[in-house]
């Protein structure tokens, strides 16, 4: 059904193209979201001019009504006036009967269309001396044949229907008083455009006669309509100014203010990345240069304080490795005799010969003890140095599980060696990897409970990796970075089996700093624990990854079939928490 | 802060909200123009109602008619189809006076047609040529009427536009036009229309659109226009002081002749009739500009060469008028005392001549020390002399009928071709107007006609004769003056007294000047009106107030026979 498939494709494309636009959506939102949470000038200016178009827009609002009613009310208020004092005039020259004897001589005239002429020639200014009338007039008699007039090019077809109906309701109920206008855009003959007027209208109704006469006035409204856009224009531009000055204002104003707090951030930055010389400047005496004057201050007594606990520490290292040393050649003395004690014990009743074999014991821990000791002092003086020199990393593995053999074999514990196959070279100090793998290899068998030992070697173009997978008890959440602490034991109840010191893990860590490498731990409560040593191919060259994961493989395969909540991984390491390790 | 305060206080104590400023130039854009046009006011025709009877739907008829030029649907509606076909607007517009009566016959059941009639006084005739003749007398034209469903249609009627006076009052315009003399090309010669104003353009377009159209019948030949055929006129705006000609058509601004005549056309049709009245006229010729008349350019269009010079007689001697009154006599013999010689007439220019009728002929004489009397027209019917813009004196010689002409630079008489008509009529009098062409004849006594001459040079005649006025049978013509361009003075001696009419010799336009003395002759110019009255100590002068009703003696004895150069 290739229809169907085409169908599907296209449904399948539209989609991705929905969720491309979807996801770039979101980055630019996330973007957006992040430079507005970062930028508090963004944020004062931001808020400024939404504050300030609301006000302005409100006033605006309000302020043009204002306007806009007063000035279309007083030009209507005009136009009525003056439209009812034409339709007086009109009524009044129309009416037949007059008290004025002047008028009753030619009294012929009243009442038709030369009455009604006349009185036009007034109202619209067609007279001898008469002016041009700013509005036009209409004047319909519907019944009455020859009793319409208009001024200018109205035509009866310019009233608005509404108002017709209108006046044409008033007749009919006889109201004749009743006055109405409405505002309408209506466009004259002559003229290509609509014009807005004004249009009121009236009646006058004749009683003596029973004419009626709709007068209609017709005001333009384009002046008024004109300064009216006029004003709107100013408003629109002046509101517009406004809003972009107070928006100014703001920034400048949220500058002042932010440029030393963000200055105050760069410095207490660097402060922490240890520049502890790091100090602002005082400028005035304002809130903000006190602040300046009390950032400097901690920063001045942080620096006091941190070079006091250097010392302090400097002092601690120097202490430890005298003692070491010193301790040396009393133990070597003690040591001698003991081995002469130890060497006659066959001699020596049951209680003291026991006596000698403990006391040899608990010297050689002893003796390896303060190796340690002097291997950390070495480290904390900063005296350790490699000797570097290519290995195959397999190798070096075996001699240490060869090393570890006894052990295991005393603990009933089985290797289990996953190494591949090609060689896996190094650049490495090979006494110290062997002794990292050892630890790790005394350490797995110690808390291994007897069971199988997994070792994987994994390698790729940059780096070279060593896993060592135990199922004993496994780490606590938390314990996989506090292994690697000096003298750090899981369960302080628990007695040293084969003896450690308590500094194995230490010195194996900085064993691999000292090669750039990496050392964690990972473990889990029930599930065992597994240690991963990486180094680089090449010494001095930074590490981008692993080729072995962390998490041992079945582990990881369980979390994605069960595809439930990842458990909390925290970095193993302070020297690898920066890299993305799966 | 403080700032702030005081801005606060200043505006809320009230300042004012207009401020008061130096003195600055206006720049009177808005409404300064002028506005090109005149307020009117329109008959607003309705359409039949189906509940008028004959009288009311002839009455709507007339007013639709009136509004017919706005809207000639309206009229349409109260036609039958048939009338509708048949009936045309074209034709002379005839106007009757507001009070006529429709006569409708008793009302019959079984017809559906009713013929009524309508009947009124005429008043007059306006012209395709937009000339207005006024007429006078009963005036009655039948209608028929259909019975329809929705009430009365027209089935019958005359041709053409039936107006009443206040139609016209309403919707024309008495108009001055201006053309120019045909033979002397240097004067302006007025011409009197009645123009419909339109809706749809201004006044101003209305005069110049007329304008640009051939002059009445009664000018016809005698005048010329500056307008070349084809020219149009695109638009007229008003400017801030000034108004704006754009015309198109084949108009060269390089012959400066055309253009002062063009301009002087323009410029006198518009501010006559009140338009662009003190402001400048610029022509605009295809978009370019052609000329702009300053408004107080001189314009010597309608300038007769006559200046303030007035004479009267006195014992048979020319004397000049001074503004106290009495003044010296005339150099030469005009003004010497002398028997013979009556009928005097003076010519314009700085040295005028004067003629005068003697019983064998008539004679003239320079106004200088030398000048003497000489004979240059002989003749014993002659009618008094006259004389023309152009220098030549004219007379009419009644008893061959004849119009002679005689050139005092060529010092010869020629004979002038006169209508046919002429011949058989007694002719009095015969005075060419001070624009040089028209041209008022008295034939017999009770009649005055209005000519014109027209053609050029040899070939100038007398034409375009036209009725002005008439009176009743034993009244007398006593004297003509022109006063203007289109105002002429008629003096009737009447069985029941004495009437001075000013008549506009364009329209027929009367008006009645007051009499309290007998007056012997009128002479005029502009406004001044001179006329002699006879007193029981001889005659004396009188002058016309500028009020137009009252008269005050300028000369109490011994001055009569009133002159002013020309007319």
């Amino acid at each position: 059904m290739p229809p169907t498939k085409k169908k599907r494709t296209r449904r399948r494309t539209l989609r991705q193209i929905l969720g491309g636009v979807r996801r770039r959506l979101r980055r630019a939102a996330g973007r957006t979201r992040s430079v507005w949470r970062r930028s508090l000038q963004l944020q004062v200016v931001t808020s400024t001019l939404v504050i300030s178009v609301i006000v302005v827009v409100v006033l605006g609002t309000f302020l043009f009504q204002q306007i806009n009613k007063s000035v279309v009310e007083s030009s209507q208020r005009s136009a009525a006036s003056e439209a009812f004092a034409d339709r007086l005039q009109i009524a009044d020259a129309l009416a037949p009967e007059t008290d004025d004897p002047a008028k009753q001589a030619d009294g012929g005239k009243q009442g038709s269309g030369n009455a009604l002429d006349e009185v036009m020639d007034t109202v619209t200014g067609s007279g001898e001396n008469g002016s041009e009338k700013r509005y036009e007039v209409l004047v319909l008699n519907r019944t009455t044949p020859g009793q319409s007039r208009a001024s200018g090019s109205v035509v009866a077809d310019n009233v608005p229907q509404s108002l017709r109906l209108t006046l044409k309701r008033n007749i009919d109920a006889y109201k004749f008083d009743d006055v109405s206008g409405t505002i309408q855009a209506i466009r004259f003959r002559g003229e290509s455009q609509p014009r807005l007027t004004y249009v009121v209208g009236g009646i006058v109704h004749l009683t003596t006669n029973g004419r009626t006469y709709e007068v209609y006035h017709f005001f333009p409204f384009d002046d008024e309509e004109e300064l009216l856009s006029n004003v709107r224009l100013a408003i629109v531009v002046v509101g517009l100014g406004l809003v972009l000055l107070l928006a100014a204002i703001a920034y400048l104003v949220a500058r002042q203010v932010v440029t030393p707090v963000r200055l105050a951030r760069q410095a207490a930055e660097r402060l922490a990345s240890g520049k502890l010389d790091e100090r602002l400047k005082v400028r005035g005496e304002d809130d903000l240069a006190r602040l300046a004057n009390s950032f400097n201050e901690m920063a001045a007594n942080l620096a006091l304080k941190i070079h006091q606990l250097e010392e302090l520490s400097q002092v601690q290292r120097q202490f430890v490795s005298d003692v070491s040393h010193e301790l040396r050649t009393p133990l070597t003395t003690v040591r001698m005799a003991a081995d002469l004690l130890y060497d006659a014990r066959e001699d020596f009743e049951p209680m003291a010969a026991r006596s000698a074999e403990l006391m040899q014991a608990q010297l050689e821990r002893f003796e390896s003890m303060l190796a340690d000791l002097l291997e950390i002092s070495r480290y904390d003086a900063g005296a350790a140095t490699l000797d570097l020199e290519p290995v195959d990393i397999r190798d070096v593995v075996l001699r240490a599980i060869g090393d570890s053999e006894a052990l295991a074999e005393r603990h009933s514990t089985r290797f289990e060696l996953r190494l591949p196959n090609e060689p896996c070279m190094a650049e490495i100090d090979n006494r110290r990897v062997e002794r990292i793998l050892r630890n790790l290899l005394f350490n797995a068998i110690e808390h291994g409970e007897g069971r199988d030992i997994v070792v994987t070697v994994g390698a790729d173009r940059d780096a070279v990796a060593v896993a060592v997978r135990d199922h004993g008890i496994g780490l606590k959440p938390g314990e996989d970075t506090m292994v690697f602490d000096r003298f750090w034991r899981a369960d302080p109840s628990r007695a040293r089996t084969i003896g450690g010191t308590g500094l194995g893990l230490a010195i194996s860590r900085e064993d691999a700093a000292l090669h750039g490498g990496w050392l964690q731990a990972w473990g889990q409560p029930g599930e065992g624990s597994q240690f991963r040593l990486t180094l680089p191919r090449n010494a001095g060259v930074d590490l981008k990854g692993s080729p072995l994961s962390l998490v041992p493989p079945e582990i990881e395969m369980r979390r994605t079939w069960r595809t439930a909540m990842t458990p909390v991984l925290l970095p193993a390491s302070a020297d690898g928490a920066d890299h993305d390790e799966d | 802060m403080l700032a702030v305060v005081a801005a606060t206080v200043l505006a809320g104590s009230g300042c004012s909200v207009i401020q008061v400023t130096g003195p600055y130039t206006v720049n009177d854009n808005q409404g300064g123009g002028d506005p090109l046009n005149k307020p009117f006011q329109r008959m607003i025709a309705i359409a039949p109602q189906p509940g008028w009877g004959p009288e009311d739907t002839i009455r709507g008829l007339q007013a639709a008619m009136a509004a017919y030029a706005d809207d000639p649907s309206v009229l349409a509606g109260y036609l039958t189809p048939e009338a509708r076909a048949k009936w045309t607007a074209a034709g002379p517009v005839t106007v009757i006076q507001d009070a006529y009566e429709v006569a409708v016959p008793p009302p019959r059941e079984s017809e559906t047609t009713v013929k009524v009639s309508l009947k009124g006084h005429y008043v007059a005739l306006i012209n395709e040529d937009d000339s207005y003749k006024p007429t006078a007398g009963p005036w009655e034209r039948p209608f028929e009427l259909v019975k329809m469903p929705e009430g009365y249609r027209v089935s019958n009627l005359p041709q053409g536009l039936l107006l009443t006076e206040s139609d016209v009052a309403r919707a024309y315009r008495p108009t001055n036009l201006y053309y120019v003399n045909r033979s002397t090309q240097d004067r302006l010669v007025v011409d009197r229309v009645r123009l419909r104003l339109k809706t749809t353009e201004t006044f101003a377009q209305t005069v110049l659109e007329r304008l640009l159209q051939p002059p009445t019948e009664a000018l016809r030949g005698a005048v010329t226009s500056s307008f070349p055929a084809g020219t149009k006129i695109e638009s007229i705006r008003s400017g801030e002081d000034r108004v704006i000609i754009n015309l198109s058509g084949p108009l060269s601004s390089l012959d400066l002749t055309a253009t002062t005549t063009l301009t002087g056309q323009i410029r006198n049709s518009l501010s006559t009739n009140e338009i662009a009245k003190g402001r400048t006229i610029e022509i605009v010729v295809d978009g370019e500009t052609y000329t702009t008349d300053l408004p107080d350019s001189d314009d010597r269009w309608l300038d007769d060469d006559v200046g303030d010079s007035a004479y009267y007689v006195s014992k048979g001697a020319v004397h000049y008028l001074t503004k106290e009154g009495r003044g010296g006599a005339v150099a030469g013999a005009a003004g010497e005392q002398r028997d013979g010689y009556d009928h005097f007439a003076v010519s314009a220019g700085p040295n005028p001549l004067i003629a005068a009728r003697t019983s064998t002929g008539i004679s003239v004489a320079g106004i200088a020390p030398e000048g003497v009397w000489q004979e240059v027209i002989r003749g014993d019917d002659l009618t008094p002399p006259t004389w023309n813009r152009d220098g030549s004196l004219w007379t009419y010689d009644g008893k061959n009928g004849v119009l002679l002409k005689y050139d005092p630079s060529r010092n010869r008489v020629e004979p002038v071709e006169v209508p046919e008509e002429l011949d058989k009529l007694d002719v009095n009098q015969f005075r060419i107007a001070r624009d040089g062409v028209r041209v008022a004849v008295t034939t017999g006594e009770e009649t005055v006609q209005i000519g014109a001459l027209t053609g050029e040079g040899a070939g100038t005649k007398l034409g375009n004769l036209q009725f002005l006025t008439t009176t009743d049978t034993g009244n007398e013509i006593r004297d003509i003056a022109w006063r203007d361009d289109e105002h002429l003075l008629v003096l009737v001696e009447g069985t029941a007294g004495q009437t001075l009419n000013e008549i506009n010799v364009g329209d027929g336009e009367t008006t009645g000047v007051p009499l309290k003395d007998r007056l012997q002759s009128v002479a005029a110019f502009k406004d001044q009106v001179l006329a002699e009255v006879a007193t029981d100590n001889g005659n004396k002068l009188m002058v016309l107030n500028q009020d137009q009703q009252t008269w005050t003696a300028k000369i109490d004895s011994d001055a009569g026979t009133p002159l002013f150069p020309l007319g």
